[in-house]
């Protein structure tokens, strides 16, 4: 299962594998939000400020200071960190709705600022940059050019990023923060510093959206203002629910789904967003728990019948 | 006279209009068990949240081992060694029982590790372990917390309070809601407890009390009405008007006192 | 100075009719503790419908009915099929407005058209006022917004429903038990919301342009007049809306817009961190 897309370029044409590659993208921004709302019980609806800060910090990086590819991925990255430390500071001391009332604010304030700073910017046209065609890691040096070569990138890049946030949740920090989430006036009375633990995640998670935005950059050669508006953020927030909060792959189904039904719903009809709509609320009243979250409800009662039905056998056999 | 365990200098806290604690002041000695009873109302669990941190006091300070904790945040405070459960047991619920057990014993470390896997650590998980057979519930290890019963809700916080290896543990209202079989099963295991961690219980359960406590104090409307050994608070007339409401609940005390 | 005072006056004039939309935010977060990020498109919604009424009927006026009653209408529809099973979980209302927001954004783009619109105020001429000709309908737009916030306020404190609405606000168990109906409040709160904002877009729609985008904007502004004002501080969500959008035009008369925006979007950051209750704790009966 796992090597199905490490095998898909050579096995199905090459648009797809660019909106498999955009999916990769976004699922990992779909990630940070997951990291936040499933992990820590904080609701971030301001991810697209750090996807923004990646993203420019790539394109900007690249046409205005003349860095070559690691430097500039580097930049994005640091950047969005910086920005996620700088605002988490304030962010975390709030809880439930004042949370996410704020990150929706610092986002709109930076969304603004970059629409306005046109001449760093380019507002909402954005900026267009070319990249060096080559680069080099270790010995492999590879052509930024070739499609096929791009996707392996940003399928490492991404796998990567899903393989630490896999061993963050199943470290000690993982499970302190699942205890803050679950209870955090508990948490604190064992002892664990609720506040830095919660700036942690967000930095964390600024991370995931940096990489997810310096990856956009790096592959569409492309920043705009337009992708830090909140609407980009509540997106996120959908795909993760739908795809199922707190569980790893869930960011991956839910942006599959949405992009997929994207792709093939706009061919035809233009008005997509009704469906995300429509499929938003229908997910929260019905399947709260998500895609993932529900197969994994699924098998676990699936293991009780089969434990059950293993004890009844064995009553019987031993009366 | 050596320093108490915990002491408070006119402990006040107001809300509003009301004053929940009143210029309280409190000695604990060390290994004894001490309960705090009182009506309803009469600030025990304040009295608990501003020593575990949770409020902050309006006036007055609170000395740990002769060190002052007052205004210290309810993180800082834990890790100095006092734990408490809540009066509405609250636990970790989605996390499993092994889990709620196993977070707890680390928490006081000094960061949580990142990116170690949590399995791997031996020592801990001896740890949990032990403490669930000392608790009894090993049969439960890998349920969730939040589908326990509530009496073994309450049997997991005294887990969770085992582990953390405190030097004080306050106590709110930890029979509360148990079946009487659950009850003695927790009596035992707080009774063990008190041999080695000095204990503040608030309690209602007046036979639980009697049976268990060496030092009784009891407040009403935020103050120390009377405070002494069992026998002394069972023979004191006013704790039996401000508390039980008068000469019919004579004979209860009285029984209390002496099974 | 000419242009400061007109865009002052505009900004003033505007500010009662955001107070009359952010008032409608104000009781469904008041109340109902929903984010509600389609509040904007409840807005731009009444905008459309005024459109809509203006194109079928030729009369204006009429919109002043059919806005808010549709919204009304609509309002306790979506809480009874979107809002009321979701039991209020928090985190998952705000999904699921925003999913609403999409909806009627994508919904009335493909029924009105992606073309903004223009509708000609059924008052024209100007008066002269303070050295400037002041359009006559931003006038009578600001009375009409008055009229509507007094009377908003009357509701409250004089009908059965309104005392419904603070107590259960104020308590929501014991207003239970003494037999008040509190989801058929919260429903009720919920179409009052829809319709405060149908009617504020039945007022702005001269003065603006419909569009299905128009939600966009208000959104964010009507949740600065609340959290400025205070949450749960009615008279104190309205103060707000008139003085910082008094305060943007002012700052629009010397800076650019977008400049009077981040500025509100700060301090709204800061009431956030620092004073939580918001600024006019004095205000709150």
């Amino acid at each position: 299962m796992i090597s199905v897309p490490w095998s898909i370029p050579a096995l199905i044409n090459g648009f797809w594998v660019s909106v498999i590659a955009e999916i990769l993208i976004w699922s990992l921004f779909a990630a940070s939000v997951n990291l936040l709302f499933g992990y820590v019980g904080l609701l971030s609806f301001g991810q697209a400020l750090y996807f923004g800060f990646g993203m420019y910090g790539v394109a900007i990086g690249i046409s205005d200071f003349g860095l070559s590819f690691w430097p500039a991925f580097g930049l994005g990255v640091a950047a969005a960190m910086a920005m996620a430390l700088i605002t988490g500071i304030f962010a975390v001391r709030l809880t439930w709705h004042y949370f996410a009332i704020i990150t929706l604010v610092f986002s709109l304030i930076f969304y603004f600022l970059a629409l306005t700073n046109k001449w760093l910017t380019g507002g909402d046209d954005g900026i267009n940059f070319t990249l060096p065609p080559t680069f080099s890691l270790g010995g492999i040096t590879g052509s930024l050019a070739d499609h096929t070569f791009q996707y392996f990138f940003i399928l490492a890049t991404v796998s990567m990023c899903f393989w630490l946030m896999h061993r963050l949740i199943c470290s000690p920090l993982g499970k302190a923060l699942l205890a803050i989430r679950d209870n955090d006036v508990r948490a604190s009375l064992i002892g664990l510093n609720v506040y830095l633990l919660r700036l942690v995640a967000f930095v964390m998670a600024g991370f995931l959206a940096g990489v997810a935005g310096a990856l956009f950059a790096l592959f569409g050669r492309y920043a705009s203002a337009t992708y830090m508006f909140y609407h980009v953020s509540g997106e996120a927030v959908v795909w993760a629910i739908v795809g199922g909060a707190g569980t790893l792959f869930g960011p991956i189904v839910g942006t599959t789904i949405f992009i997929v039904v994207r792709e093939i719903v706009s061919s035809h009809w233009e008005h997509h967003s009704l469906i995300v709509g429509v499929v938003a609320i229908l997910v929260v009243i019905f399947a709260p728990k998500g895609v993932v979250g529900l197969w994994n409800e699924w098998l676990t009662r699936l293991a009780e019948r089969i434990d059950r039905a293993s004890i009844k056998s064995e009553l019987r056999t031993n009366p | 006279m050596s320093e108490p365990v915990l002491r408070t200098e006119q402990l006040t806290k107001r809300f509003g209009g009301l004053t929940a604690v009143d210029n309280l002041s409190f000695r604990l000695a060390g290994g004894r068990l001490h309960a705090i009873i009182g009506p309803n109302g009469a600030g025990k669990t304040t009295f608990f949240n501003l020593i575990s941190g949770l409020l902050t006091s309006d006036g007055g300070r609170v000395f740990f081992h002769g060190r002052e904790i007052t205004g210290l945040k309810p993180h800082e405070i834990s890790r100095l060694g006092i734990k408490r459960t809540l009066q509405i047991k609250s636990v970790f619920p989605r996390l499993s029982v092994v889990d709620n057990l196993w977070i707890t014993s680390q928490a006081g470390r000094r960061f949580p590790h990142p990116f170690r896997d949590a399995s791997r650590d031996r020592a801990s998980r001896e740890k949990v372990e032990r403490t669930l057979e000392q608790i009894g519930m090993s049969s439960l290890a890998q349920r969730q917390a939040g589908t326990l019963s509530y009496g073994d809700v309450a049997l997991l916080e005294i887990g969770m309070a085992l582990i953390s290896e405190p030097r004080l543990l306050l106590l709110d209202e930890p029979t509360c809601g148990m079946s009487p079989a659950e009850t003695e099963r927790a009596v035992e295991k707080i009774c063990e407890l008190a041999r080695a961690i000095d204990i503040v219980i608030i309690e209602h359960d007046m036979e639980v009390v009697f049976a268990i406590a060496d030092d009784i104090t009891v407040m009403t409307q935020g103050a120390i009405l009377a405070s002494g050994n069992p026998e002394e608070i069972a023979a004191d007339e006013r704790v039996r008007e401000a508390y039980l409401g008068g000469e019919e609940e004579e004979d209860y005390v009285e029984e209390a006192a002496h099974a | 100075m000419e242009k400061l005072l007109l865009l002052a006056m505009n900004g003033l004039i505007w500010g009662l009719i955001i107070a009359l939309i952010a008032l409608g935010l104000a009781i469904i977060f008041g109340l109902l503790d929903i984010i509600n990020l389609a509040h904007g498109d409840f807005f731009m919604v009444g905008t459309v419908l005024t459109w809509a009424t203006l194109q079928s009927t030729g009369s204006f006026w009429l919109a002043f009915i059919v806005a808010p009653l549709i919204g009304f209408i609509l309002g306790a529809l979506i809480h009874r099929t979107v809002i009321q099973p979701i039991h209020n979980v928090a985190a998952l209302s705000i999904v699921a407005t925003f999913g609403l927001s999409l909806i009627l954004e994508e919904g009335v783009r493909i029924t009105f058209g992606p073309t903004p619109r223009r509708i000609l105020p059924p008052i024209q001429g100007t008066v002269a006022l303070f050295g400037i000709d002041y359009e006559l309908y931003r006038l009578f737009a600001a009375v009409v917004a008055i009229v509507a916030l007094v009377g908003f306020f009357l509701f409250l404190h004089h009908t059965q429903l309104g005392t419904w609405m603070r107590a259960v606000r104020h308590d929501r168990d014991t207003a239970v038990a003494m037999g008040i109906p509190a989801q058929r409040v919260y429903m009720l709160t919920f179409a009052i919301g829809f319709a405060l904002a149908a009617l504020g877009g039945v007022v702005a729609a001269p003065i603006t342009t419909v569009d299905f985008r128009g939600g966009v904007d208000i959104l964010p502004f009507c949740f600065m007049a609340v959290i400025i004002g205070g949450l749960g501080n009615l008279p104190g969500t309205a103060a707000a809306a008139i003085l910082l959008s008094f305060l943007e035009g002012v700052i629009q008369s010397v800076a650019n817009p977008t400049v009077a925006r981040i500025s509100s979007l700060v301090l709204m950051s800061a009431v956030l961190l620092l004073r939580p209750q918001g600024l006019f704790k004095g205000l709150t009966r």
